[in-house]
């Protein structure tokens, strides 16, 4: 599993909430560029993806990923789904998390 | 900026010239008729010829009186003494016929030029430049050539006799002929379609006799070319009709000349309290429906009636006068150049424009102040959205996302930890999430990250999902609108349906988007209990100067019993 966020000690709490959880992390990216070449390099099986990336947002990568068959995408973000309308559905993603619900079963419902 | 124009009124000197022009004109006319009687021309084509060149010399001096078409002019003079320069060909003197034959046809060339340069001496068009080359290419070079073969013993340029080659140079020069008559008609007709109301008013009678002209030209070049014969008494005919262009140049003067009001009359006209503007008015008066009255205000800045900034042209087909009073320029009127050809007339409007247009220019001076500060609102409240938008950032990157961490990073603990430690950690992490929750609520009010991202129906929709009572959202909109509108149309329905919540009691409310005839109409309406107003401290009343600098309006009806309905109309572009 790949972890794409840019505020660093997110990353490090969903790290262990992953790994806790059994999953394997296989790296971290803090934006769209860093997130694309990790898929490439690494192969992950799925991808924990922010909605808000510094440099293109997330909706945009999960498309890219989605049109290149690559890694299943769970969205999260700060905000509600409710702030983003159809984009979440319409992306490719497997699903959408707000950040404060993220836990190791709301991420295992979506990859089912 | 304005025009000096009005300046430039004919000085004596000009005069001098073309008068003398007259006596001149008159013995060469009576010379050539002499020599036709004792050559025993036609009577008819010499009194035709003497007609034409004598009523181009007066046409030539009543053109005196205006100034810009001074070139013309000088064709309108020139063009008789061509047309009896080739009249020598009836002398018998070998030196006098062949300069008689060389001229034969230039004076047509002269009224080609004169016509399609008319009246500033410019070619209206590229076209209008090959015609007038054509002409003289055709006439003095197909005669110089011509000469070269002449069979007529008469001819000193003869080097070879060759009646064939002559006939068929003559057989050219008709049929190029007929290609520069169909090409001066074609001209004509774009002229006349292409000139504004005062030049056509002044030249319409010149390139209707040019049109005339013109055709009875194709007629004898037609019959010259179909019958290979010269009848004398058709091109009698047609040398008579060209009469029709001095007329034409002359009866235009006297027709603008006619329809200009006396002074008196103006000040009727302009002073008069019709529902008519100021413009419209002076627009009547100079006959020019393309004028433009631009006020000037104490900053030298341009406006028109309505207070809008107005640039003042620079180009050849606009002309610029300004209007005075006290010495102080007040405004200036923009117009077609072709009434600069009446200076008495624009003197006369602008010298009574000037006693009403100082009134006209406060109240647009007042106007531009007002729309300048309408502009100034604008901006204020464009700033304080971009403020907005920035805060709304900030809040979400910054402590939103902390907290959020934190969180998570409770939950997690509170999964590894005994029941005890769980249980505190649980109820910490309860209370950051009511924190976040909070804080997104704040962040929406700011600034709602949809309305930038989706647009005002998806917005609005989340709003009415967000309600504690059922709220149906109908819209239309489809499109983005100007994002001041789209904003200043969100917080009118959040702050309609916050009042709904709070005050109305009610058990539904509605939501209204309507964007048809370049307005939004955002309408709430709730079947709670009415009675409200719009107080100062009310929400709906903290959006006034939004609205405002928006030029939007608001209203409320709201009966008690019978519900509460607030609706707000924008005007937004298409």
């Amino acid at each position: 599993m790949l972890i794409v966020d840019d505020h660093q000690p997110f990353r490090a709490v969903a790290r262990e909430l992953l790994e806790n959880a059994g999953y394997i992390v296989t790296g971290e990216a803090a934006d769209a560029a860093e997130a694309l070449a990790a898929v490439a390099a690494h192969a992950p099986d799925a991808v924990l993806l922010d909605v808000q990336l510094p440099d293109r947002d997330g909706f945009a990568v999960a498309m890219e990923l989605a049109a290149a068959d690559g890694p299943m995408v769970v969205l999260i973000s700060s905000r509600d789904a409710d702030d983003y309308g159809r984009r979440v559905a319409t992306c490719g993603a497997r699903g959408f998390i707000p950040k404060s619900k993220l836990s190791a079963a709301a991420v295992a419902l979506l990859l089912e | 900026m304005a025009s000096n124009a009005l300046t430039a009124l004919p000085s004596r000197d000009a005069f001098r010239d073309p008068v003398l022009l007259l006596p001149i004109a008159v013995a060469a006319g009576l010379a050539v008729g002499w020599l036709g009687v004792h050559e025993h021309v036609a009577g008819t084509r010499i009194a035709a010829d003497l007609a034409v060149s004598w009523a181009l010399v007066a046409a030539s001096l009543v053109v005196l009186e205006r100034p810009r078409w001074r070139r013309a002019r000088w064709l309108l003079a020139a063009t008789p003494f061509a047309l009896l320069g080739a009249d020598l060909e009836w002398a018998s003197s070998h030196a006098l016929w062949t300069f008689g034959f060389l001229l034969e046809g230039l004076w047509a060339a002269f009224l080609v030029q004169l016509v399609v340069t008319f009246p500033e001496g410019r070619p209206w068009s590229p076209s209008a430049r090959i015609a007038v080359l054509a002409a003289y290419i055709l006439t003095l070079g197909g005669q110089l050539v011509g000469g070269l073969v002449a069979p007529n013993t008469r001819d000193l340029l003869s080097v070879t006799s060759q009646p064939s080659v002559a006939d068929a140079i003559d057989r050219a020069q008709a049929i190029a002929g007929v290609g520069v008559a169909l090409g001066v008609l074609f001209l004509v007709l774009q002229r006349v379609r292409a000139l504004g109301r005062p030049a056509r008013r002044a030249q319409a009678p010149l390139l209707l006799a040019a049109a005339v002209t013109a055709l009875a030209g194709l007629a004898w070049l037609g019959w010259v070319i179909t019958t290979d014969a010269r009848m004398p008494s058709l091109e009698t005919i047609a040398r008579a009709v060209a009469l029709t262009i001095p007329v034409g140049i002359v009866v235009g003067i006297g027709w603008s000349r006619l329809r200009r009001p006396q002074a008196s009359e103006l000040v009727v006209e302009l002073r008069s309290e019709t529902e008519h503007t100021m413009r419209e008015r002076l627009s009547r008066a100079l006959g020019d429906p393309t004028l433009v009255v631009a006020y000037r205000l104490g900053d030298g800045r341009y406006v028109d009636a309505a207070g809008r900034p107005v640039e003042l042209p620079q180009r050849a087909d606009r002309a610029v006068t300004a209007v005075t009073a006290k010495g102080e320029e007040i405004a200036a009127l923009v117009h077609d150049p072709a009434l600069l050809d009446e200076p008495a007339l624009v003197e006369s409007v602008r010298a009574t424009a000037a006693l009403v247009l100082e009134n006209e220019r406060l109240a647009a001076e007042v106007r531009s102040q007002l729309a300048q500060v309408r502009a100034s609102r604008g901006r204020i409240v464009a700033a304080a959205d971009a403020e907005r938008r920035r805060i709304e950032r900030n809040l979400h990157d910054g402590a939103q996302q902390r907290l959020v961490t934190l969180s998570v990073a409770l939950g997690l603990e509170a999964s590894r930890a005994d029941a005890a430690t769980a249980g505190v950690l649980s109820r910490a992490q309860d209370e950051v999430e009511q924190a976040i929750g909070e804080l997104r609520e704040l962040a929406r009010g700011i600034h709602p990250t949809l309305l930038r991202d989706e647009g005002l129906t998806a917005a609005v929709k989340a709003l009415a999902r967000r309600a504690p009572l059922p709220v149906t959202v109908q819209s239309n909109v489809r499109d983005r609108l100007p994002d001041p509108v789209e904003l200043a149309a969100y917080f009118v329905a959040s702050e309609a349906l916050t009042n709904v919540v709070k005050h109305a009691t009610a058990s539904e409310a509605s939501v209204r988007l309507e964007h048809e005839a370049a307005t939004l109409r955002v309408t709430v309406t709730d079947d709670g209990v009415g009675g409200a107003r719009l107080t100062p401290e009310s929400g709906l009343a903290g959006l006034r100067d939004r609205l405002e600098a928006l030029d939007a309006t608001l209203s409320i009806e709201s009966e008690a019993g019978s519900g509460t309905n607030v609706c707000a109309a924008f005007p937004c572009g298409s």
